[in-house]
């Protein structure tokens, strides 16, 4: 089975500050990682390769920086990575992200299985993993909290959708997007690091890819980030203060009220 | 406790005039509570002072500790309360004197690589003050973000990073302190040497706020690591894990930042806890190593190095944390471990040893045995780096409580025998403070005891600051 894995490196955002004036992220002195989401689809793949066998390669645009990236998803276990990396990349939207990532894994030969992460906790969007189905004309089957391969060489994908599950039996080849329910993402290894080291990645620009100039990066983007701004926190609490120890029973009683009128207990 | 006097109406009048109305807290229970106690979990070892004053520099606590001693009034001094031994808890009640208010940051002295504060400061502030001039303070208590830097000092607070950095009394190059008496000395300053006359600095760390009360703190910086790494390496068995501590300082030649250790029992219960999905089972004991430096490089050589010589003896997986969010992983195993044991029963009692490092293995079958024989729990789990190990005595939930002080007592006795037998001892960051003093004689001859409690004496001829802690009960409170 051949595995191809898109990841997205993103700021480490537990760390990070946001400017009051522009509402954007300063982003110096920030530490890049991989997508916290994309490390669900690392490890779905793995779990499957362990299990059946086949080669799982990881694939992403950036800048070179990103290579860390790769380098840090084959230590975890992938077998390969390459690098779509040029300044004429830059700025790119999810459409032109999509469309790249496209030429990149028709470049690779394509793959049996493509594994998303549902979205990248810097953007938000949750539509390059669609948009590149899309454009390979696949069948993307989203949310997937859990993934085995079924007897008939068919994958059983179970979606978790709002009000419950729908299992979607599939083909090959097929895009996926994974949630976090899929298995907890492994550490890597020091082997794995050492593997990762040794490793050739690619990196492809544009003409490796023979890309359309006037469809990657920033010229290539339909859309455009014109405003940021922060919603209004409309959420509204009570607080319950407990003067003495006699009356804990009584503050208990009330937020067991508070949530009985909220229709949450 | 009939050897002081309680709080008097003209006594609280006068300490109102030293430190104004609104600094001092009496006939308030409930908000006195909280300085009834430390971090000890068990209530037996809280005790209510009389009033709770607050004052906000070295004059007015001169003031204060000149009234003391003039109508014998105990003083104990308290920080945020973070401790672990009751250093800070009023047993004789009287005054608890909170150094809460005197939380400033007073200098940063980046030419000369010293800062000075007030002893208030949470020690976690010092370092955000001074991090973007590419300096921090290596003190590093695991309670860094609450706890203040006066009691840092007080009980010379070790922590995780001690192998590489050394403990608190290594960085403080100057106090100003009140005597017990009153009188406001300073002892150093910013001199990175000094042996004019003895130690007397280094008398006070440590002394857990017995020998004065520090107002003004000098302490040495040092250059802020920019990069560091974790690697969490499983072991089949505790003697393989800790055979390899001396090999990475000797035949790796790196002193890590910190070695942390946890047994089997604590790597269990703290995975299953958090729903760890490492493959925990297989370990019979893991170590947490932190190495840091100056370049990504020199990091990467450094664990590297550290992880090969792991895998060649014996171990069965190196994971390695790079990033903020694998490194929290990992370090939450190791901090969660007192959590998940409170969870299986919530009576325990923290411990403190210290052995030499080597002899860690070997004591490790001496408290299964102690769980064996008593209803106890015995978690092991530590500062591999330096021996200082959490053993914590854990009651098994079907023992009566009732029981508990009794069984609890017996089993502290019979762990301070194994450790001294190893050639340690009872305490190496915690302190002694009230919750330990019972216990010195097991480590400390009569000649040694006797001899401290005459420092302290000459220091506190009264006993008026923080009495009945560190030295046993009886046979004479030194020259009185």
């Amino acid at each position: 089975m051949k595995i191809i894995v898109p990841i997205k490196q993103v700021p480490e955002t537990s760390k990070v500050k946001m400017d009051p004036v522009s509402g954007t992220m300063i982003r110096t002195g920030v530490e890049s990682i991989i997508n916290p989401l994309d490390l669900y689809a690392i490890e779905t793949a793995i779990r499957l390769k362990e299990k059946h066998g086949g080669t799982i390669t990881v694939i992403s645009m950036g800048p070179p920086q990103t290579m860390k990236a790769i380098r840090e998803a084959i230590a975890m276990g992938c077998d390969g990575g390459v690098l779509l990396s040029d300044k004429a990349f830059g700025g790119a939207d999810t459409w032109a992200t999509a469309y790249t990532l496209t030429l990149g894994v028709r470049k690779l030969g394509g793959a049996d299985l493509i594994l998303c992460g549902e979205r990248a906790t810097d953007g938000d969007t949750g539509q390059v993993g669609p948009g590149l189905a899309s454009m390979l004309d696949l069948p993307l089957v989203t949310y997937v909290g859990k993934l085995e391969l079924a007897g008939s060489g068919k994958f059983l994908a179970e979606r978790l959708v709002e009000g419950g599950r729908e299992i979607v039996s599939v083909a090959a080849p097929v895009l996926m997007t994974v949630v976090k329910e899929i298995g907890v993402p492994r550490l890597p290894t020091l082997r794995g690091i050492l593997r990762a080291k040794e490793t050739e990645i690619p990196v492809w620009g544009p003409a490796d890819l023979e890309a359309d100039s006037t469809l990657i990066g920033l010229n290539g983007s339909p859309t455009r980030v014109v405003r940021i701004h922060h919603p209004q926190v409309t959420r509204t609490g009570e607080k319950i203060v407990i003067k003495e120890q006699s009356n804990v029973e009584k503050a208990a009683q009330s937020i067991i009220d508070f949530m009985k009128q909220r229709n949450i207990l | 406790m009939g050897k002081y006097q309680s709080i008097t109406p003209p006594i609280l009048k006068e300490l109102i005039i030293i430190v104004g109305e609104k600094y001092v807290l009496f006939n308030q229970p409930e908000k006195i509570a909280a300085y009834s106690h430390d971090e000890v979990a068990d209530p037996a070892y809280a005790h209510m002072p009389e009033v709770v004053i607050k004052p906000a520099s070295a004059e007015e606590i001169s003031q204060i500790m000149r009234l003391a001693n003039k109508y014998h009034v105990p003083v104990t001094p308290r920080g945020a309360g973070s401790g672990l031994s009751g250093g800070a808890v009023p047993v004789c009640g009287g005054i608890v004197l909170s150094v809460e208010r005197m939380n400033r940051i007073l200098e940063v002295d980046k030419d000369n690589l010293v800062v000075v504060v007030e002893p208030g400061v949470v020690t976690n502030e010092i370092n955000n003050a001074i991090k973007d001039d590419g300096l921090f303070f290596a003190g590093y208590p695991m309670s860094v973000e609450s706890c203040y830097v006066g009691g840092n000092i007080a009980e010379n607070a070790g922590g995780g990073k001690a192998i590489k950095y050394g403990v608190t009394g290594r960085y403080v190059l100057g106090l100003e302190v009140v005597l017990p008496t009153g009188e406001i000395v300073q002892l150093g300053g910013k001199l990175y040497k000094d042996v004019v006359g003895y130690d007397l600095l280094h008398l006070m760390v440590g002394s857990e706020g017995t020998l004065g009360i520090f107002t003004k703190i000098y302490l040495k910086l040092l250059p802020l690591p920019t990069a560091k790494a974790d690697l969490l390496v499983l072991f089949p068995d505790a003697e393989t894990a800790m055979k390899n501590v001396p090999l990475i300082m000797r035949n790796g030649r790196i002193i890590p930042t910190a070695i942390e250790f946890m047994d089997q029992l604590s790597v269990q219960t703290t995975c299953k806890y958090l729903n760890e999905e490492l493959p925990y089972e297989k370990a019979g004991a893991m170590l947490l190593i932190e190495v840091d430096g100056s370049s990504e490089q020199q990091v990467e050589q450094e664990y590297e190095t550290i992880g090969k010589l792991c895998e060649a003896n014996g171990a069965i997986e190196v994971y390695v944390a790079l990033n903020h969010t694998t490194q929290e992983r990992v370090w939450t195993v190791r901090r969660n471990i007192a959590e998940a044991f409170k969870v299986y029963s919530p009576i325990q009692s923290l411990e403190d040893i210290v052995i030499p490092f080597a002899q860690i293995p070997e004591i490790l079958p001496r408290l299964k045995d102690l769980s064996q024989r008593y209803p106890v729990v015995i978690p092991c789990y530590g500062h591999a780096g330096d021996g200082n190990l959490h053993v914590t005595l854990v009651k098994k939930p079907e023992l009566p409580i009732e029981q508990w002080s009794e069984v609890e007592h017996t089993v502290l006795v019979e762990l301070y025998r194994i450790t001294k037998e190893l050639g340690g001892t009872i305490s190496g960051e915690h302190g002694i403070g009230s919750k330990r003093r019972e216990f010195m004689p097991i480590v400390m001859s009569p000649e040694l005891i006797q001899l401290q409690k005459q420092i302290k004496s000459v220091f506190d001829p009264n006993q008026i600051l923080n009495p009945e802690k560190i030295f046993p009960e009886g046979n004479s409170g030194g020259s009185k």
